[in-house]
C-alpha cells in the first residue's frame, strides 16, 4: 500500500502548493505565516512518518530504494521523472523539512516586508532542494539543482542586509558558472552513453554503466566536480559563501548552510563518484588536500573575523572540509561519517545562525567587538550559544563528534597522514570557537550602549526553535545508531560503485 | 553489579541534567541537595561495588553507542582493582568538595551553574575511571576538559578568568590530538577499542608500533596532566573558584593523564624507549615545577605548581614500571592536595580574596583550625615521614633508582632534588602564611576573619586520610602490610618490574626521610618570622632576576605567547584580508571584470539595480520552462 501512493512527489510538491497559497494571500502576512507553517509542518510529519515506518529496500526499475517513482516524461529525449529514496536521502529530506519549519518560525518577527513573497520563495526553495535529494534522473536533478538558485537569489537579494546585491550577484555568478560546466558535461555523458549503447537516457541507474575512456571521464568528472565544489564549497571556490551568508536574512543563512551546501556534497557522493569511478579515484588526493586545506584555512581565518555571522560562515567551510575528506576516502566508516556530518553541520550551524539572528534582532549589530557579557543579561540565550558552540567544536556526546570521529578514524586505513592532520585541524576549530564564545557571552559587554541597557532573554517562540535543534544534537550525539543504520544500506551500494 | 556501576556512573549525570534544565526554578537548598546527593549516591555505589566485587573483575556493556562497519564504540565499563580504587577516591573527594562548595559558594548567585558543571565533571571523571572502550573514555576525557574550561572561567566577567579557561581547553586539546590519533591507530592495528582487549592483545604489537602508541598516549596525558611542555595552563587555571581547583586541578582531572597510562600499561610497558622518555619528561617536569613554585607569591599558584610537580612523580613511577607506586602517590596526593586547596580556600575567603602569602601571616592565632589542617597537608606534601606522601613518593624514587637501566639513576637524582625543593617551597608557603607577622598585626585586627565552621570541619576526613594514607601501603620492611600493593597486584604492571632489595629500601627511606626533615628545619631558618624583616620590604631570598625567572615559570608562557600565539593571530588576519579576500577572491573578481569589460555593450547588467537582475532572471527562467513545456508537448 505504502508503495503505490506517490509519497515522494507529495513530499516534494506539497511545499510548492503551500508557496502558491502564500503568494496568493500575500496581503495578509499572518495568514501567510500560519499557512506556510502548517504546510511545512505537514511535510515534516510526512517525512517523520517515513522515518519511523521502518521501510525496507527492494528492487525498483531504477535500482534498490526504500521508495521510488519512475514515470516517462520527455520520452523522445529519454528524460524520465524518476525519484528514489534511500537512507541518505531520507535523512537529508528530514533535515530539509525540519529546517524549513524552523526557518518560518525564525522569520516570524524578522521578516516584515513582502511577507507573502518571502514565504513563497522559502517553500519554493524547500521543494527544489528536496527535488535535488530525491531525483535519480540526471536531467530532473539538473532542473532542481538550477531552480534552487533562484529563490535563494531573491531571498538574499530582497531580504538581505546592507550589501545584499553584491553578495547575491556573486552567489549566482559562482553557482551558475559551475552548473554551466555541469550541463555541458551532462549532455556529453548523455550523448556518449547514447552513442555507445543506442539507449538515450538520463537515468542515473543506466548512466553509471556507461563505458568511458579515461580522459573523457576525467573531463566530464572535472566539470561535475567544479559545480559541486562551488556548492560545498571547497577551497578555493568558497569565497562567495562568506559574503552570501553575511548578507542573507537568518532563514536564508540557515537554508544556505544547512541545506544548499549539502546538495553539493550529496551530489558528489550520489552522482560524481558513482558516475565516474576511475576519475574520482584519480581525484582523491586532490580532494583530500583541498579538504584539509579548507579545514585549516577556514578555521584559521575564522579567528580573525569581526562579524559573528561571517565567522559562522567560515566555520562552515571548515566543517565541510571534513565531509569532503569523508567522501574522498570512500569507505564504509568515512561515508557514514561524512553523511552524518552533513546532517550534523546542518543542525549546529543552523542553530548558530539562528542565534546570531536573535542577537541581531536585539542589538542590531553583528560586530563581535560590541558583544560580551551576555550571560549576565541573557542566560538562556547564552546557554544555548555555548551548547551549540560545543557541538560545533566536536565535544563527544554531541552530534558533530560522531561524524568527525567516524571520518577521521575511517581514514586511517588508507590515508593515515590525513587522520593526523585532521585531528590537528580540530584544534584550530577549538581555538576560534572558544574565542568567539568568550567574546560573546563571557567577559563584560564592550559596547557602552548595551552595557547599561537590559536585553530580553529568549522568548518561548525562540525556545521552541532552539530546543528541537538541541534535542536533535543530543540525540545524534548519544544515540546515533538509528541514523547510522539508515546509512548502512545506501553506503554499501555506494561502496560497490567504486570497487 | 551492572546496576551498581550504572548508578555509580549516572547519578551525577542525572543531577547535572536536572540542574541544567530546571535548576533555575528550584529553591537554592533543593538545588544544592540534588548536587550533593547525586555525588554522595555515587560514593555509596562505589563503596558497594568495591565490597561486592572482591577479587572479581567486570566487563559490562551499559549502552550501545556507535557501530559502523568494524568499528564498535559502546558504553562499556571495565571494573578492575585499579578502577575500583580510583572510583572510590574520585567519589569520596568529590563528595567532600561538593559539601564544602555549599558553604564556599554561599554568597554566589550562580550556584546552579556551578553545581551543574561540578556534577557533570564528576560524571565525566567517572567515565574516565571506569570506561573500557577508548571512545567512551574519550567522551569523559573531553567532558572533564569542558567542565574544567567552564569552571576556570566561572567568574567570566573578568577577562583574565575567561582567557585562562580557554587556554586550558586549547592546551589540553593539543594533547588530545595525539590521544585521538592513538585511538585511530588502535583501531587500525588491533581492530579493538576496548582497553581490556587491547591489553590482552598488546603482546602482538611490534616494538616500533608500541613506542609510537605509547608516546601518543603520553602526549595526550601530558596535555591533561600539565606536564612539560604543555605545563602553562594549570597555573592560570587557578582563576576558578578554589573548590574547583581542589577537585579538578589537583585531586582528579590532572591525574587522569597518569591514570590513562596506568590503564593501558601493557602497551606502554612494551616499549622501553617510551618508558625512558616518560620518566625523563616526568623527572624534569618535577624539578621545573618545584623551582617555579619556589618563586610564586599567590598561594594557589604555589599549589598549582606543586600539583604539576607531584603529578610528575606519578608519571615517573609509570616510567620506572611501578604502576602501584604511581597509583599510591595518586591517592595520597589526592587527599593532601585537596586538603591544602580547601584550606587555602578558607584562608582566601577569610582574608577577603587575598591570595598573596606575603600579605597573610598570623593565621596561627586567627584561624587555628585551618592552621592544623594545613600543617597536616604541608607535611604530607613535603613528604615528611611518617605521613602518606612520604611513603608514596619514596616508593617511586626507589623504583626509579632501582631500575636496571643506568639512565634511571640520573633521573632519580633529578627527582630527588625536586623532592628536596618541594620541602622548601611547601614550608616557605606555610611559615610565611601562618606564622606571626608583627607588621601586619594591625591590619588584621580590623578585618573580620569569619568563615563558616562547616567549611573548616568538612576537611577533617581529608586530614585524617592524609595522615593515615601511609597505612594504605605501609612498607613491609618496616613491618607494614603493603595492603595497596597486594590489592593492585592483579592489575597489569601492578608488580614492579625491578623490586628493590630490602636493605636498599630501608636505607633509602631512612636517608631521604632524614634529608627532608633537615630541609624542613632549614626552611624554618630561612622563612621564620624573625628572619624575614631584616630591612627588606618583602622577605625575598633570591636575587630579583632569579625571582622573576622562577615566578614566571621560566618564561615558558611568555615564550609561547611570542612564538606561537601572537604569530597565529597575526597570520589569521593576514590570511583573511590578504589571502582570502585578496588573492583568492580577487581572481574571481578579476575574472568577472574581464567579462564586464567584454560585455560593456550590455550596460543593463551593470546598472546594479536589483530589479533588472530579477527581471532578467525571471525572463530566462520562463524561457527555459516554456521551452521544456513545448518540448514535452510536441515530442511526446
Amino acid at each position: 500500500m505504502i508503495n503505490n501512493f506517490p509519497w515522494l512527489t507529495t513530499i516534494i510538491f506539497l511545499p510548492l502548493a503551500g508557496s502558491f497559497l502564500a503568494l496568493f494571500f500575500a496581503r495578509r502576512p499572518m495568514f501567510c505565516r500560519w499557512t506556510s507553517l502548517w504546510v511545512s509542518l505537514a511535510d515534516l510529519f510526512l517525512v517523520a512518518w517515513l522515518f519511523t515506518s521502518n521501510l525496507q529496500r527492494h528492487s525498483w526499475s531504477t535500482g534498490k530504494w526504500l521508495l521510488a517513482e519512475d514515470h516517462p516524461w520527455i520520452e523522445s529525449l529519454g528524460i524520465r521523472y524518476s525519484l528514489g529514496l534511500d537512507g541518505i536521502s531520507l535523512m537529508l529530506i528530514f533535515l530539509t523539512t525540519f529546517l524549513t519549519v524552523l526557518c518560518i518560525l525564525v522569520s516570524w518577527k524578522e521578516i516584515n516586508a513582502k511577507v507573502g513573497t518571502f514565504h513563497f520563495f522559502l517553500l519554493f526553495l524547500e521543494t527544489s532542494i528536496m527535488g535535488v535529494f530525491l531525483a535519480t534522473d540526471l536531467f530532473l536533478f539538473y532542473l532542481f539543482w538550477e531552480i534552487q538558485i533562484i529563490p535563494m537569489f531573491f531571498l538574499i537579494g530582497i531580504w538581505g542586509h546592507e550589501e545584499r546585491v553584491y553578495a547575491t550577484v556573486k552567489f549566482i555568478l559562482f553557482t551558475l558558472a559551475g552548473s554551466l560546466f555541469m550541463l555541458i558535461a551532462l549532455t556529453g555523458l548523455y550523448l556518449i552513453h547514447g552513442a555507445k549503447t543506442s539507449l538515450y537516457t538520463f537515468s542515473l541507474y543506466q548512466l553509471i554503466q556507461t563505458p568511458l575512456g579515461f580522459s573523457t571521464e576525467l573531463w566530464l568528472y572535472g566539470a561535475f566536480l567544479l559545480a559541486f565544489a562551488i556548492k560545498i564549497p571547497i577551497f578555493p571556490v568558497h569565497t562567495w559563501l562568506p559574503d552570501a551568508h553575511t548578507q542573507a536574512p537568518t532563514a536564508g543563512s540557515v537554508i544556505l548552510a544547512g541545506l544548499l551546501l549539502k546538495t553539493g556534497a550529496y551530489a558528489l557522493l550520489r552522482f560524481g563518484f558513482p558516475l565516474f569511478p576511475v576519475a574520482a579515484r584519480f581525484s582523491v588526493p586532490l580532494l583530500l588536500a583541498l579538504g584539509l586545506i579548507g579545514l585549516f584555512y577556514a578555521a584559521w581565518i575564522a579567528l580573525a573575523q569581526k562579524d559573528l555571522k561571517r565567522l559562522v560562515a567560515y566555520s562552515s567551510v571548515g566543517h565541510m572540509g571534513i565531509v569532503v575528506i569523508g567522501i574522498a576516502v570512500w569507505n564504509t566508516m568515512t561515508l557514514s561519517g561524512a553523511t552524518l556530518q552533513m546532517i550534523n553541520h546542518g543542525l549546529t550551524t543552523s542553530a548558530l545562525f539562528i542565534l546570531v539572528g536573535m542577537l541581531d534582532e536585539r542589538v542590531h549589530t553583528r560586530e563581535i567587538a560590541n558583544f560580551g557579557g551576555f550571560w549576565k543579561k541573557m542566560p538562556g540565550f547564552s546557554a544555548f550559544f555555548l551548547f551549540f558552540a560545543m557541538a560545533s567544536l566536536g565535544l563527544p556526546g554531541l552530534n558533530n563528534f560522531v561524524g568527525e570521529f567516524l571520518v577521521l578514524v575511517g581514514t586511517i586505513k588508507t590515508w593515515p597522514l590525513v587522520t593526523w592532520f585532521g585531528f590537528a585541524g580540530l584544534v584550530l576549530t577549538v581555538i576560534y570557537i572558544l574565542t568567539v564564545v568568550q567574546k560573546t557571552v563571557f567577559e563584560e559587554t564592550r559596547n557602552e550602549k548595551f552595557r547599561e541597557q537590559p536585553l530580553a532573554d529568549i522568548t518561548v517562540r525562540e525556545v521552541l526553535i532552539l530546543a528541537p535543534l538541541a534535542l536533535a544534537v543530543l540525540f545524534i550525539g548519544l544515540h546515533p545508531q538509528p541514523v547510522l543504520d539508515l546509512f548502512e544500506g545506501p553506503v554499501g551500494v555506494l561502496i560497490g560503485f567504486l570497487k | 553489579m551492572k546496576t551498581i556501576l550504572f548508578f555509580l556512573l549516572f547519578f551525577p549525570f542525572v543531577g547535572g541534567f536536572i540542574l541544567a534544565v530546571i535548576g533555575r526554578y528550584l529553591p537554592r537548598r533543593v538545588a544544592e541537595w540534588i548536587a550533593c546527593a547525586s555525588v554522595l549516591g555515587s560514593l555509596l555505589m562505589a563503596s558497594l561495588a568495591f565490597g561486592a566485587a572482591g577479587e572479581k573483575r567486570y566487563l559490562l556493556t551499559l549502552f550501545d553507542w556507535i557501530r559502523v562497519g568494524d568499528l564498535s564504540a559502546s558504553m562499556t565499563v571495565y571494573y578492575d582493582h585499579l578502577a575500583a580504587i580510583m572510583a572510590l577516591m574520585v567519589t569520596f573527594v568529590s563528595s567532600l568538595i561538593h559539601l564544602y562548595s555549599v558553604s564556599f559558594m554561599r554568597d554566589d548567585r550562580d550556584y546552579v551553574r556551578y553545581f551543574c558543571y561540578m556534577n557533570l565533571f564528576v560524571f565525566s571523571m567517572l567515565v574516565i575511571t571506569l570506561a573500557d572502550n577508548l571512545v567512551f573514555l574519550y567522551l569523559g576525557w573531553e567532558g572533564v576538559g569542558f567542565c574544567s574550561y567552564i569552571l576556570i572561567g566561572f567568574w567570566y566577567s573578568d577577562v583574565a578568568n575567561a582567557t585562562a579557561g580557554r587556554k586550558a581547553f586549547v592546551l589540553t586539546r593539543i594533547g588530545d590530538v595525539a590521544f585521538g590519533i592513538a585511538i585511530a591507530l588502535f583501531f587500525l592495528i588491533l581492530d579493538q577499542l576496548s582497553i581490556f582487549s587491547i591489553n590482552s592483545k598488546a603482546a602482538s604489537l611490534s616494538a616500533g608500533t608500541a613506542t609510537l602508541l605509547a608516546l601518543l598516549l603520553f602526549w595526550g596525558a601530558v596535555g591533561k596532566s600539565a606536564q612539560l611542555p604543555l605545563i602553562v595552563w594549570l597555573p592560570d587555571a587557578m582563576a576558578g573558584p578554589t573548590p574547583v581547583s581542589a577537585l579538578i586541578h589537583a585531586a582528579t582531572m590532572v591525574t587522569a593523564g597518569a591514570y590513562l597510562l596506568m590503564r593501558l600499561f601493557p602497551v606502554i610497558a612494551l616499549s622501553s624507549n617510551a618508558m625512558v622518555i616518560i620518566a625523563a619528561v616526568a623527572a624534569f617536569t618535577g624539578l621545573f615545577a618545584a623551582l617555579a613554585a619556589l618563586g610564586q607569591k599567590d598561594i594557589k599558584r604555589i599549589l598549582a605548581y606543586s600539583t604539576i610537580s607531584q603529578v610528575s612523580y606519578m608519571f615517573l613511577g609509570i616510567g620506572a614500571g611501578d604502576v602501584t607506586g604511581g597509583m599510591y602517590h595518586l591517592l595520597s596526593h589526592a587527599f593532601f592536595k585537596a586538603l591544602l586547596f580547601l584550606g587555602a580556600g578558607c584562608v582566601i575567603q577569610a582574608l577577603h580574596e587575598e591570595h598573596d602569602i606575603f600579605k597573610m601571616g598570623n593565621l596561627r592565632q586567627r584561624l587555628p583550625a585551618v592552621f592544623w589542617l594545613y600543617l597536616v597537608g604541608s607535611v604530607s606534601l613535603a613528604a615528611i615521614p611518617p605521613f602518606g606522601g612520604f611513603f608514596s613518593k619514596d616508593r617511586i624514587l626507589l623504583s626509579t633508582f632501582g631500575h636496571p637501566e643506568p639512565i634511571y639513576k640520573f633521573l632519580a637524582l633529578i627527582a630527588e632534588i625536586g623532592a628536596v625543593i618541594t620541602v622548601l617551597y611547601t614550608f616557605r608557603m606555610f611559615f610565611v602564611a601562618f606564622l606571626e607577622r608583627p607588621s601586619l598585626q594591625e591590619d588584621f585586627r580590623k578585618k573580620d576573619l569569619k568563615i563558616p565552621k562547616f567549611m573548616v570541619w568538612i576537611n577533617a576526613p581529608l586530614a585524617i586520610l592524609a595522615i593515615f594514607a601511609a597505612s594504605l601501603n605501609f612498607p613491609e620492611v618496616f613491618g607494614g602490610k603493603s595492603w595497596l600493593a597486594h590489592y593492585l597486584a592483579s592489575i597489569p604492571g601492578g608488580i614492579p618490574l625491578s623490586p628493590a632489595s630490602a636493605p636498599l629500601e630501608r636505607s633509602m627511606e631512612i636517608g631521604s626521610g632524614l634529608l627532608n626533615i633537615a630541609v624542613l628545619i632549614a626552611a624554618y631558618f630561612l622563612y621564620r618570622p624573625e628572619a624575614r624583616f631584616l630591612g627588606r620590604p618583602t622577605p625575598v631570598v633570591f636575587r630579583q632576576r632569579l625571582e622573576e625567572l622562577l615566578s614566571s615559570g621560566f618564561y615558558l608562557d611568555r615564550l609561547y605567547q611570542v612564538a606561537l600565539v601572537k604569530p597565529y593571530q597575526a597570520m589569521a588576519r593576514i590570511l583573511w584580508l590578504k589571502v582570502d579576500e585578496g588573492v583568492v577572491d580577487d581572481q574571481f573578481d578579476a575574472t568577472a571584470n574581464i567579462f564586464r569589460f567584454f560585455s560593456s555593450g550590455l550596460q543593463l547588467w551593470t546598472t546594479g539595480r536589483l530589479s533588472t537582475y530579477l527581471k532578467m532572471l525571471l525572463l530566462g527562467f520562463t524561457a527555459i520552462v516554456s521551452a521544456l513545456a513545448l518540448g514535452w508537448y510536441y515530442l511526446r
